[in-house]
């Protein structure tokens, strides 16, 4: 195999997706990449600011040149600033499509969203009641227009602090009210934190990187929770489904349709449709033996969690999947896709479909979806992907897919543990499994594809550490078989043993990006359970390959609840050494938790563990010394 | 004299020498104007990457004595003495790239540019903004350095600097400046994220 | 001090004048059998192929000669050379004495064995004299025939062809330039030509012409023919040194010099295409009759003659030409024989239309070819020249980001 192509990816399916790139002159992201280089060290280190027109401004990190920006803003603030932004465009995608769930909530409770129903009405009560909303005498239907109203009012300016921060244990909820970072409205967070990175608002870089922190828990506990919560009720709340993953799960004799964005909103609505019977019928009239639903990116997860759909591939893969010839239509509708993509469909004979108002590509048909008429609309554009079939040219599906089970929410690992959470944390105790890390996060080409998931999962298991992925880094291990029941043979003896005891794989896929909050969830249940704070446990994060502003508000919301975050790639923020001790260092007496970067998933792991070891200590937990 | 000098430790990679000579080389010298015109102005200093994503600001040396000028076919590579710039003839000029091949450090480059005849395509490198230099201006790559990287001074004067930079170095007790920590941990962070790559 | 020095190409301009730099009393003559202005050989091509006009050979001014205080004999061939006496004796009896002597008497074109070449319309292509007798027959010729894929034949055959004449060329390789290219480049070259109309027949040579005054078709020794106008005849050039006494002076295929491009008689030089001397990549004498090579092998004789003690660390064949739509540069061994210890890589990227062949000897770069990109080819020609080790993974010198900056520490 050509070292070019191993040195970009682990994963021998992008492997030989990019040699039949390359031959099919197709340009990729890795291409685009090394065009980029060098990248400028202003912006690698958060030195420059466009935010005014009186600028755009510079800050020499040699001392030399101007050290200040023309407003007079140094180095700490202009890259707290910037770093401020990164986080409300991060906080604000998840929002945003929290929002868009909300909506088709309200729209079913109104029946006015053919297709869409509520599925989990035990999860809508329990939810429910939370917002302070009884059951007692109510429709479900009445149930969720309510609750879709009170979710709604998260969003705004009425409240004080979100709903759901109540699950936080109390002593992580004090934290944040004596730093003044409870987040008090979705959009407003994002809001404030635009308004105090104008020019001549907040010049404190301090005060900035809090409302970054409170920002990205407006989004942890707020936007994405109501995602992933308000996704159970409409659409089911995951339970374990075997699944497969890799480009190898497009199938060579049926219609191959490729989901790809985030919000399940449209990806469910396309299930039915490639379910539907007389469908069905006319891919066997077109000659095909089926319709194969496949996704790449987290709508892909969503399906993957809630009803097993395989996964063709992560970030890196969205384009190389086109490659293969076999995708006869891929839909999309928001959050990390390349704009590239249409253009790479047009070498193929791939339909692509844009379906968010909100996100149009180029060389992309725009079908737009709502919930009045998605359902509709789904089945429209499954027909004309199955009337696509026929124009395939030559067909590359060079492997054979890799299997893996999925559906790990916090639901159905409790169940698996018998119904509560007391064996995991038995099994802590005694130190079987020394604690549990969540390993979050996408691609980026200027890291081998997977390798940090990959190599951070292996290191994690060996050392009887229980590992739980989302997002990309879920479908990374997953394709390198970490995620069925024989990988408990690469743990090490006491996460083997939990793991044949209880029937789960290593590593634990939870779910989406959006899904990280059922890590939290998770953690907060770990640690009311015990009578701790998130920050004492035996747990830490870690983003080996990110490159979104969405990563950027996830970590933080991690570390603003009190859990230690490992990062791959580095943030620009090197520009302002204060930056960086805060973040990696001092944050530690603020809330409890830091951020950490190293490249090397090996030595990551050596730091985790050594966290991990040191937090068993202070639990009073047998603990070793690392 | 004073030269050119390139620190290139200090290059951040932002391409903005580039954008200045460009623009210094075109009709119009204004960056909204120069980029509408026919034919587009192109740099003559061109940032390289190196092997952990560094930026390297290559641009001509004015060597004495000059490959090119030896390698010219036609002869239309020539020293201006007063300015000690080595400048090629766009009429003279045959496109024939032996300027090219004779190169030891790569920075000729080929494209049509306003003050060759029209629609011709002739070698171009920099020419040490010898217009510039003679209305008492400094060489445009270097007046838009923020880093520092690219500075007009004596030779004999930046090599003292450096000279006195590493003695500092060896000396005991001295400590770095915190001035460059930060670009130093990016540079370390890149380099060992190469590096895992390549493995 | 009596330089004389034999030869008006670049060796013995960049010699002479590298002598009056050093030497300003110094005694220069200059012996030629040219009598055209000192001019750019390599640019006669051009002028073959209509990209640029005669006038613009000359790379010297009109008072060239005056200017420098060199007296020039133009016109006449060297007959002798008497080692004894330290003279030189022209064919027209003229005799010069000498202390230093540089014989840069460059290289004659080789002659063929074939029937009938007296006829009009068959041109070696050597000289501006060559071409212009090309392009006087231009005017009567359609059809013209090219012997030779080298350096020369080729050359003439692209000329011939932007010209709008049907051109056929016959070469003993299985594609052109075969001393200079590998397999792979060859092809790319041979199929731009041909797309352009270029005929090319393999392993084919010319037994003789016929015609009425003016040529008219070729036999060919496999018994066919082939009807032509104009025949170029591009089979390389020889060395020409006929006149150099060899119990004296030891001459292979060219004068054989040391680093200090002196012959085995002391005082007496040699330069250029008439020279032969150590290559660099190939580690053995060769003669490397390119224009850059005579400019430094010039420069670095005229150095010595001067009195400075300049060693010359050797000579390294290299090339780079634009046809049409390919530009190609090439350097060092491009075809290793067979051999373990050669380590080739190659990477050809279709999106830019590159390709990119280096020849490795353990950690030495010694030879190179680049099709299209070719502006960092410099950097190869300097590393190929300096024999230095190559210290960094050899994959990325064949990557499109290749620069300076990835060889230094």
């Amino acid at each position: 195999m050509n070292d070019l192509y191993a040195s970009r990816t682990i994963a021998r399916d992008s492997q030989l997706l990019l040699k039949k790139a390359e031959q099919d002159l197709l340009e990729t992201v890795w291409d685009r990449y090394q065009s980029q280089l060098p990248n400028c060290g202003y912006c690698e280190m958060g030195l420059s600011c466009r935010i005014c027109t009186m600028g755009p401004c510079r800050i020499d990190p040699f001392g030399e040149g101007p050290q200040r920006g023309v407003c007079g803003a140094d180095a700490d603030i202009i890259v707290a600033r910037n770093l401020g932004r990164m986080i409300a465009a991060g906080a604000a995608s998840h929002s945003d499509h929290g929002r868009d769930l909300v909506e088709v909530l309200d729209e079913v409770s109104r029946g006015k969203a053919a297709g869409y129903q509520i599925r989990d009405a035990q999860k809508l009560k329990r939810v429910a009641s939370e917002y302070g909303i009884g059951a007692d005498g109510k429709e479900i239907l009445q149930i969720a227009g309510e609750l879709a109203h009170a979710m709604q009012e998260d969003f705004g300016t009425r409240k004080k602090g979100l709903t759901l921060l109540q699950r936080a244990p109390t002593k992580r909820r004090e934290i944040w009210n004596k730093l003044n970072i409870t987040p008090r409205g979705i959009d407003r967070e994002t809001s404030e934190m635009m308004h105090r990175t104008h020019m001549g608002v907040d010049n404190n870089w301090q005060t900035l990187l809090l409302q970054g922190l409170r920002n990205a828990l407006s989004d942890g506990w707020g936007g994405s929770m109501i995602a992933t919560e308000v996704s159970d009720i409409l659409f089911g709340t995951p339970k374990p489904a075997a699944t497969a993953v890799n480009v190898g799960v497009l199938k060579k004799d049926q219609v191959n349709i490729i989901v790809h964005g985030h919000n399940p909103v449209v990806s469910e609505m396309i299930l039915r449709a490639c379910q539907s019977e007389d469908l069905l019928q006319l891919a066997g009239q077109k000659g095909a033996t089926g319709i194969n639903l496949a996704g790449v990116c987290c709508t892909g997860n969503e399906l993957l969690m809630r009803a097993g759909v395989p996964m063709a591939g992560n970030h890196l893969t969205t384009e190389l999947v086109l490659a293969t010839g076999a995708v006869d239509m891929m839909i999309v509708d928001y959050q990390c896709i390349m704009p590239s993509l249409g253009s790479a469909a047009s070498c193929y004979h791939t339909r692509m479909i844009s379906t968010s108002d909100k996100a149009r590509f180029p060389g992309m048909e725009h079908r737009e979806f709502h919930p009045d008429n998605a359902a509709e609309k789904a089945r429209e554009v499954v027909r004309e992907a199955i009337e696509n079939f026929p124009n395939r040219g030559e067909v590359y599906i060079p492997v054979e897919p890799v299997n893996a089970v999925g559906g790990f929410s916090v639901e159905t690992i409790v169940d698996a543990l018998g119904g509560t959470a007391q064996p995991l944390i038995e099994a802590i105790k005694a130190g079987k499994i020394r604690g549990a890390v969540g390993i979050v996060g996408c691609n980026n080409p200027r890291i081998k594809q997977d390798f940090g998931h990959v190599n951070l999962a292996k290191r994690l298991i060996e050392n009887d550490i229980l590992v739980v992925d989302t997002g990309c880094a879920a479908v990374a291990t997953a394709k390198a078989g970490l995620k069925i029941a024989e990988a408990a043979q690469m743990a090490g003896p006491g996460l083997r043993e939990i793991c044949a005891a209880v029937g789960i794989p290593p590593v634990l896929h939870m779910g989406s990006c959006v899904d990280n909050v059922r890590i939290l969830v998770l953690a907060a249940a770990l640690a009311n359970a015990l009578g701790t704070d998130i920050s004492d446990l035996p747990i830490a994060g870690a983003a080996p390959e990110w490159y979104s502003e969405k990563a950027v508000a996830i970590g933080a919301y991690f570390v603003a609840s009190g859990v230690y975050t490992v990062l791959g790639p580095m943030p620009p923020i090197t520009g302002s050494i204060n930056v960086v001790k805060l973040l990696t260092a001092g944050l530690k007496d603020v809330v409890g938790a830091t951020f950490h970067v190293e490249p090397d998933p090996n030595k990551a792991a050596v730091a985790i563990r050594r966290h991990i070891e040191e937090r068993r200590e202070h639990l009073g937990l047998p603990f070793v010394k690392v | 004299m004073k030269k050119v000098i390139v620190h290139s430790e200090r290059c951040v990679g932002c391409m903005q020498c580039m954008a200045a000579c460009a623009i210094t080389h075109s009709k119009t010298r204004d960056l909204f104007s120069a980029v509408l015109e026919t034919p587009l102005p192109k740099p003559r200093i061109h940032v390289g990457v190196g092997l952990f994503n560094e930026g390297f600001p290559n641009r001509c040396r004015h060597c004495d004595p000059a490959p090119c000028q030896l390698a010219c076919l036609p002869g239309a590579i020539l020293r201006d003495l007063e300015f000690d710039t080595v400048l090629i003839d766009p009429d003279k000029c045959i496109n024939c790239a032996s300027c090219a091949m004779a190169c030891p450090f790569g920075v000729l480059r080929y494209h049509e540019h306003c003050f060759a005849p029209p629609g011709k395509v002739v070698a171009v490198k920099c020419d040490n903004c010898i217009e510039r230099q003679m209305q008492g201006l400094i060489p445009a790559c270097v007046e838009v350095c923020k880093v520092h990287a690219l500075t007009f001074e004596e030779p004999a004067e930046a090599l003292k600097r450096k000279t006195d930079e590493v003695a500092r170095s060896v000396s005991a007790g001295v400590s770095q400046s915190d001035l460059t920590v930060g670009f130093t941990l990016l540079n370390t962070h890149k380099r060992k994220q190469i590096e895992l790559g390549r493995d | 001090m009596e330089h004389v020095i034999i030869g008006n190409g670049i060796a013995g301009i960049s010699a002479a004048e590298m002598i009056r730099r050093l030497d300003p009393a110094g005694a220069i003559t200059l012996i030629g059998d040219e009598t055209f202005q000192p001019y750019c050989r390599p640019m006669i091509s051009m002028v073959l192929d209509g990209s640029i006009p005669h006038d613009r050979l000359p790379i010297r001014s009109a008072d060239f000669y005056e200017q420098f205080k060199i007296k020039a004999v133009l016109g006449n061939r060297v007959s002798a050379i008497d080692i004894a006496s330290k003279t030189v004796s022209l064919e027209n009896e003229q005799t010069f004495p000498f202390d230093r002597l540089l014989i840069a008497s460059g290289a004659d074109p080789r002659p063929i064995n074939a029937d009938n070449l007296h006829l009009q319309n068959i041109f070696f292509m050597r000289t501006q004299q060559h071409v212009r007798g090309m392009l006087d027959a231009l005017s009567n010729t359609r059809r013209a025939l090219v012997l030779g894929g080298g350096l020369v034949g080729f050359k003439a055959a692209y000329g011939l062809l932007r010209r709008g004449l049907k051109v056929t060329m016959l070469i003993s390789s299985g594609y052109p330039l075969s001393m200079q290219v590998d397999a792979k480049a060859g092809e790319m070259i041979q199929d731009e030509l041909t797309s352009r109309g270029l005929q090319v027949q393999v392993e084919a040579h010319v037994v003789g012409f016929d015609g009425n005054e003016r040529v008219e078709r070729a036999y060919l020794s496999d018994g066919t023919e082939i009807s032509c106008d104009i025949v170029v005849i591009g089979k390389g050039a020889l060395p020409a040194h006929s006149f150099v006494p060899r119990d004296s002076i030891k001459v292979d295929l060219g004068i054989i010099v040391d680093r200090h491009q002196q012959t085995t008689t002391e005082n007496i030089y040699a330069a250029g295409d008439v020279a032969e001397l150590v290559d660099i990549s190939r580690k053995c004498r060769w003669v490397n009759a390119i224009w850059p090579e005579a400019v430094s092998q010039g420069r670095i004789a005229g150095m010595n003659m001067a009195g400075r003690k300049v060693a010359y660390k050797g000579s390294l064949s290299r090339n780079v030409m634009r046809i049409f739509g390919l530009d190609v540069m090439t350097a060092g061994i491009v075809n290793p024989a067979p051999n373990a210890d050669y380590e080739i890589m190659t990477a050809t990227d279709r999106r830019r239309r590159t390709y990119r062949k280096l020849v490795f000897l353990h950690d030495r770069l010694i030879g190179m070819t680049l099709v299209n990109c070719v502006e960092q080819g410099g950097i190869l020609v300097a590393l190929l020249q300096s024999e230095t080790a190559v210290t960094i993974p050899k994959a990325k010198m064949l990557a499109p980001d290749f620069n300076y900056r990835q060889l230094i520490r």
